[in-house]
């Protein structure tokens, strides 16, 4: 290895690189500033940070969210119950944590899925070319001209609405927004004179990969990632609310909407519940999102 | 009438960017400002238009046609845009509005527009086939050319009739031919009884506008007069400075003015019957160029012949359609180097620069010293590495360039128009950096540029290009459309 293959972090620390040049004075360089965020930020990152913990610890300290108990059906909130009993007598709060939860981790696990499966096909294929970007073209296109909706029924109906065929549907939905972006992108920087010099001074893939793409992508993918944990919460809990998402009586926001309504008069924290958590994710997410949009 | 420009200071928090005391303009008589960038020329003419960024202060008044306006005030002077005073932007190409036609776009700079649109169009219309544009009326922007988009600015910018038309840097990537029909298009201007304020640093530009000359450095005027005398009998040193840094009078000890042809070495690059074409054009067929190691030479022509396209055929970034180019083995391994026209272009833009440098040492497993080196002979800081190429000044970033291809020991460098877009002085200064690296690896060069003056300072041996069988018209939207296609390829 040469002797400066430690510079990356020389820099970040403003100290000369371990065995590097040690003549070269290096003004201590500010690589990424942090910018501090509005009030609005601080805020939603604030109301984000309760959602996840809530999502995160409430499983536990109300581990039994199935266990019913029809004599205290529709009971009104109290220290013990913060949020009361449903029309089987189960607690909400145990409910709406392992929903919470539950919607949490399927956006995620969507997000990745879609953002890596599409970042890789959308890379191949601006890099490569040829049949290779034909072919993942025209599969992308086959699902652009399919509604979201459609796959994920299909999928459902393969396997009867199990956890996994909505994980599968929803990411398979969403690939092709990163893989049309990323090779949009890609083919723009890898065409520019900078890659050209970088080929000219023979620094191979991984410089390109790593100082030309990722840094020009890294800004639209969190953005896009961001937005689309939001739209995957969204998506799961619309699929609940009609009935074809996640079967009882495993709990779900939407799921759990839909089950609250027709006691909306008797006990209005039921649904409102539910709905308070959607929008403060998305809130969240979206006054995060003005944030990342900038840099 | 006239105007009259009286005391007027920008300065941003506490430093001063231009300073002068009174400036005198008469119908029909040229001023031009010239200077190097970062003089306060540019500001000079946006202080006078109230389009000065909103983070700097202007004092002073303006007075014209006995009414007085106060400089420090930005507003005051936006009824008089387009009627009384209007501005030929830089870059006409960028400043016209990509979506519309052209003819559309000068329409709305007529006073009569919203009232009578449809005769504002046939106003415009006029006044375009009067510039000899009447065939491309109906063309969108990024179909021009540079000479085109710089007749559709001015057509733009007159046709409300203001007696007042400020041309900030109009010249600025026009080729020699585009150059004088714009100082005919400014000519036109004058003779119809305007006023006319143009900020250059070319100086053909100013000796073809002749009337009055102003030299400008660091905010101040330094000297005065006709252009006739200032140009070629120059009083202050700054003056004498930049006269002797047009490449014409250089007087370098690379300077290659008079030497033969160098001997050649073996054949590093050899190109046989060459053809390309782009869109149906032929640029080039049955070429054959050979260039040898130590050699300098040069690729003319005007733009759009094929340069920039040659180039890179012989550079292998681009297959030719017939012939073959043969690349011996002392280029292989990264020893053949090329200088971008832009070189924040040639930078990976979001990274800084030590990056983009600390990734050429630990490939080539170079001695770090020799940047440093390199650098201080180039006359950097080293602290310009800790910034992102958009924020180091382009002659800055152009010596990094030259640095980035030299510590490589180049066999061949391809240096495509890698000054044009730079003031004098600073070409002068980039120039030398770059000539003296190739006199001390002994390496080749290959200049692509206009400029013939600098062609002849530099090379000995031009290859000259240019497209036969066309119209001048054509040919000009032809590269402009090649330029788009390269872009989007």
């Amino acid at each position: 290895m040469a002797p400066f293959a430690t510079g990356r972090t020389g820099v970040e620390t403003g100290m000369p690189a371990q065995g590097g040049p040690p003549a070269l004075p290096l003004v201590p360089a500010v690589r990424r500033r942090l910018v501090p965020g509005t009030a609005v930020q601080g805020v939603a990152a604030a109301l984000l940070a309760v959602v996840v913990l809530f999502a995160l610890i409430g499983p536990l300290a109300w581990p039994d969210h199935a266990v019913q108990n029809l004599s205290r059906f529709l009971e009104a909130p109290s220290l013990a119950e913060p949020l009361g009993r449903d029309h089987l007598g189960r607690s909400v709060v145990a409910r709406l944590a392992h929903a919470t939860q539950l919607s949490l981790m399927m956006a995620i696990a969507c997000v990745a899925t879609a953002l890596l499966a599409g970042t890789a096909g959308g890379l191949i294929a601006a890099w490569r070319g040829g049949w290779i970007e034909t072919a993942l073209n025209g599969l992308s296109e086959a699902f652009m001209a399919l509604p979201a909706l459609l796959v994920i029924l299909i999928f459902s109906a393969l396997a009867n609405g199990d956890l996994w065929t909505l994980y599968a549907g929803l990411a398979l939905s969403q690939w092709v927004e990163y893989f049309r972006m990323v090779r949009a992108r890609s083919a723009l920087v890898l065409a520019g004179p900078a890659v050209e010099a970088a080929g000219l001074l023979r620094l191979g893939p991984v410089h390109v990969m790593r100082r030309h793409l990722w840094p020009d992508l890294r800004p639209l993918l969190t953005t896009m990632a961001t937005f689309g944990i939001g739209s995957s919460i969204l998506a799961l809990s619309t699929l609940g609310f009609v009935g074809i998402g996640v079967r009882p009586p495993t709990p779900e926001l939407g799921l759990m909407i839909t089950e609250a309504f027709p006691y909306y008069h008797e006990a209005p924290w039921m649904s409102l519940a539910p709905v308070l958590v959607l929008t403060t994710i998305l809130i969240g997410l979206l006054s995060l999102r003005s944030k990342e949009a900038r840099q | 009438m006239s105007m009259r420009l009286n005391h007027l200071v920008v300065s941003h928090a506490d430093s001063t960017l231009v300073d002068v005391a009174t400036l005198n303009f008469e119908r029909g008589r040229p001023v031009t400002i010239v200077g190097e960038s970062g003089s306060g020329k540019s500001l000079l003419a946006h202080a006078i238009m109230g389009t000065l960024p909103a983070n700097l202060t202007a004092r002073g008044s303006l007075a014209m046609d006995g009414r007085t306006f106060d400089l420090s005030d930005r507003a005051n002077r936006r009824g008089l845009w387009g009627r009384l005073m209007s501005l030929l932007p830089q870059e006409p190409a960028l400043a016209l509005d990509p979506t519309m036609r052209a003819q559309e776009q000068v329409a709305e700079g007529a006073a009569s527009f919203t009232a009578d649109s449809s005769g504002a169009r046939r106003t415009a219309g006029t006044l375009l086939a009067a510039l000899g544009l009447g065939h491309a009326s109906r063309a969108f922007p990024h179909t021009l050319s540079g000479g085109m988009a710089q007749r559709v600015a001015f057509a733009a910018a007159t046709i409300g009739g203001a007696p007042v038309l400020i041309a900030d840097e109009p010249s600025k990537g026009l080729d020699e031919r585009a150059r004088t029909e714009l100082a005919g298009l400014l000519k036109l201007h004058l003779d119809g009884g305007g006023i006319l304020l143009t900020i250059t640093h070319d100086l053909d530009l100013a000796r073809e506008l002749g009337g009055d000359v102003l030299v400008m450095k660091d905010a101040h005027i330094v000297e005065q007069g006709r252009a006739r005398q200032v140009l070629t009998e120059p009083a202050h040193p700054y003056t004498r400075r930049l006269l002797e840094a047009e490449p014409a009078n250089w007087n370098h000890a690379w300077a290659r003015r008079g030497a033969p042809p160098e001997e050649g070495g073996t054949a590093l690059v050899s190109g046989e019957g060459l053809s390309k074409a782009f869109g149906g054009q032929q640029l080039f067929s049955d070429l054959s160029v050979t260039i040898r190691a130590g050699e300098r030479v040069s690729l003319g022509g005007p733009s759009g012949s094929g340069k920039t396209t040659l180039g890179n055929v012989l550079l292998r970034l681009l297959p030719p359609d017939a012939g073959y180019v043969h690349h011996a083995d002392a280029l292989r391994g990264g020893r053949l180097q090329k200088l971008y026209q832009d070189p924040a272009l040639a930078f990976p833009a979001r990274v800084v620069l030590w990056d983009s440098f600390g990734d050429v040492i630990r490939r080539h497993r170079l001695e770090p010293a020799r940047l440093e080196e390199l650098m201080a002979s180039l006359g950097l800081t080293p602290a310009l590495l800790n910034r992102r190429p958009g924020q180091v000044s382009g002659g800055e970033l152009q010596r990094l360039a030259i640095i980035r291809a030299m510590l490589l020991e180049p066999a061949l460098v391809f240096a495509d128009e890698p000054t044009s877009r730079l003031d004098l002085i600073t070409q002068e200064l980039t120039v030398a950096c770059l000539m003296d690296q190739v006199d001390r690896q002994g390496c080749a060069l290959v200049l692509v540029t206009h400029d013939n003056a600098l062609a002849d300072a530099v090379t000995r041996r031009r290859i000259p290009l240019g497209i036969r069988d066309l119209q001048p018209q054509d040919k000009k939207a032809f590269a402009r459309r090649k330029k788009h296609a390269e872009v989007v390829m």
